[in-house]
């Protein structure tokens, strides 16, 4: 049960956000990874035959999120988090970055404001660690289609102003 | 630029970041940043951010495994703890290796520099900074550490001894994860500290004079390498000031060296300080991209400096060394700190390329 509930801790989180990026709603987000997890102890005794498990679970979270949306059409609740606010959520260090707090926050804006699909891809293998072949298998769609929207999203971030500005500051 | 170079430069940016970039792919890069060394430091911020960033969606709230469990309780009817929690724990041991084998490779992955990271005999990462940056790790146990310019820290890939050890030389602020039957060591060249959840900063650069241990919240348990039969207890905002022996100052390599420094002595127990418009001490504003001096001479300062911004300072005569300055830079270029002290002190000086020259 201790291995069980450390495998919750390393794994929720990463769960979590994928499934919030689409499902939108942090209480609908949390039950689906219970729910992911629900699944994983009733098939224990098969876990070790699984290739890949956290392929398998992302694709387990995005199907119990897409089957969400597919029943909740027309009546979705939009939870008041996923309204953007202006100030980002910030992460619990002292210092946030090694980088500018401007700078950070320029570029998480142009991470938020990523077209979905771009979005979810550039988190997945950013704040995952996921593999471009692992998040194709997940999406359901090609590695080629992973390389370019990651492409597109980091020559995005690679234009926020501030860092114009600070290739001048090196010079 | 041409635009069709702007996207392929861009695909091969995202492609090494994420780790997916072939040799062939990583060589192509490389002569690009050649012919346009100003991109190099574009890509540096990025890097970093990659690397480090929070991440950028919403989080867990509190207290979810205990609500999860609640409602495993419900829907299966749980037996009682038998020896099924083997299968997870093996599980387990293949996921954590895989999430901190992550953490490290994608570092690795953004230091612009051409060596190829050998692997050490003993299953140890080590992490290091150059000149003018920093970095943030997390160990395999979760505690966080800040590293700033010119560290190097070493820790073995899978903490599951029966002691969490790291070996620093620089210096880092380290926020340890509680846990009382795994002791955290932090081994310098000059002292070794003995931490259980808590938050302090280790500066032991071996080419200064002293090594410095200040502790911000919990206790440690410090003792010298010279002498580890003393051990000297901290309580928050101690500061233990250490003078590195002699032979320590010769050498100026990046190692803990297996012999301990031998001739190390105490200097004495001081307060952390807190300057009047901050709550962070002054030891640990570097973690919030700070630059700070207290009351330091210019020797001192200088060696800050010439870490902080990555450039060489040389000071003409000694008598200036001995004046001490106090100040908190954030954001400042090398030329406005210059200039912010050069008003208070008593030195003209000139910027050259990488080099500051400093004279009466």
């Amino acid at each position: 049960m201790k291995a069980y509930k450390r495998l919750y801790e390393l794994l929720s989180e990463g769960l979590y956000r994928f499934s919030y990026s689409m499902v939108r709603s942090a209480e609908v987000a949390e039950e689906i990874v219970s729910d992911v997890f629900i699944k994983v102890w009733q098939m224990r005794s098969k876990l070790a035959e699984i290739d890949n498990l956290r392929v398998y679970l992302f694709t387990i979270a995005r199907n119990f999120s897409l089957n969400y949306l597919a029943r909740n059409a027309d009546s979705r609740v939009i939870g008041l988090e996923s309204l953007d606010s202006a100030t980002p959520v910030e992460g619990n260090s002292p210092a946030d970055l090694c980088i500018s707090a401007d700078l950070a926050n320029q570029m998480r804006r142009i991470v938020q404001q990523l077209p979905p699909q771009c979005r979810m891809i550039f988190q997945l293998v950013r704040e995952e660690g996921l593999r471009y072949k692992e998040v194709a298998a997940i999406l359901d769609i090609s590695p080629y289609t992973v390389r370019n929207q990651l492409s597109i999203a980091i020559q995005k971030i690679g234009e926020a102003p501030l860092l114009k500005e600070l290739r001048q500051k090196m010079v | 630029m041409l635009p069709m170079r702007e996207d392929q430069f861009w695909s091969l940016v995202s492609l090494k970041l994420s780790g997916e970039a072939s040799a062939d792919e990583l060589a192509t890069l490389d002569r690009m940043l050649e012919e346009q060394p100003e991109l190099a430091a574009q890509l540096e911020p990025i890097g970093e951010w990659w690397a480090h960033a929070a991440p950028t969606g919403s989080r867990l709230k509190k207290g979810a495994l205990h609500r999860h469990i609640q409602r495993l309780n419900q829907s299966e009817h749980l037996p009682s703890r038998g020896h099924r929690g083997r299968r997870f724990f093996l599980l387990l041991i293949g996921i954590a290796a895989s999430l901190a084998g992550f953490a490290f490779f994608i570092y690795h992955y953004q230091s612009i520099s051409k060596k190829s990271a050998p692997s050490a005999a003993v299953a140890q990462n080590t992490v290091s900074t150059k000149p003018g940056s920093k970095s943030k790790i997390q160990l395999p146990d979760g505690s966080q550490v800040w590293l700033n310019a010119d560290s190097r820290l070493v820790y073995s890939e899978s903490f599951n001894g029966q002691a969490r050890e790291v070996q620093l030389c620089g210096e880092a602020y380290f926020d340890v994860v509680k846990d009382h039957r795994h002791p955290f060591i932090i081994h310098t060249n000059t002292i070794d500290v003995l931490v259980l959840g808590t938050t302090l900063n280790v500066r032991s650069y071996s080419n200064e004079k002293i090594t410095e241990a200040a502790l911000i919240h919990g206790s440690v348990e410090v003792s010298l390498r010279s002498d580890p039969a003393k051990k000297i207890l901290l309580k928050p905002n101690d500061k233990l000031v250490v003078q590195n022996g002699s032979n320590l100052l010769l050498a100026g390599s990046k190692t803990v060296r297996s012999h301990p420094d031998t001739t190390a002595r105490v200097l004495g127990l001081r307060k952390v300080h807190f300057p009047a418009r901050d709550s962070t001490a002054v030891e640990v504003l570097w973690v919030k991209n700070k630059l700070a001096f207290d009351q330091e001479s210019l020797e001192a300062v200088a060696s800050k400096i010439e870490r902080w911004f990555n450039v060489k300072v040389n000071i003409t005569h000694e008598a200036l060394k001995q004046t001490e300055y106090s100040g908190v830079f954030e954001d400042e270029t090398l030329p406005q700190v210059m200039e912010a002290l050069r008003l208070t002190g008593n030195f003209r000086y000139s910027i050259r390329k990488r080099e500051v020259t400093i004279r009466p």
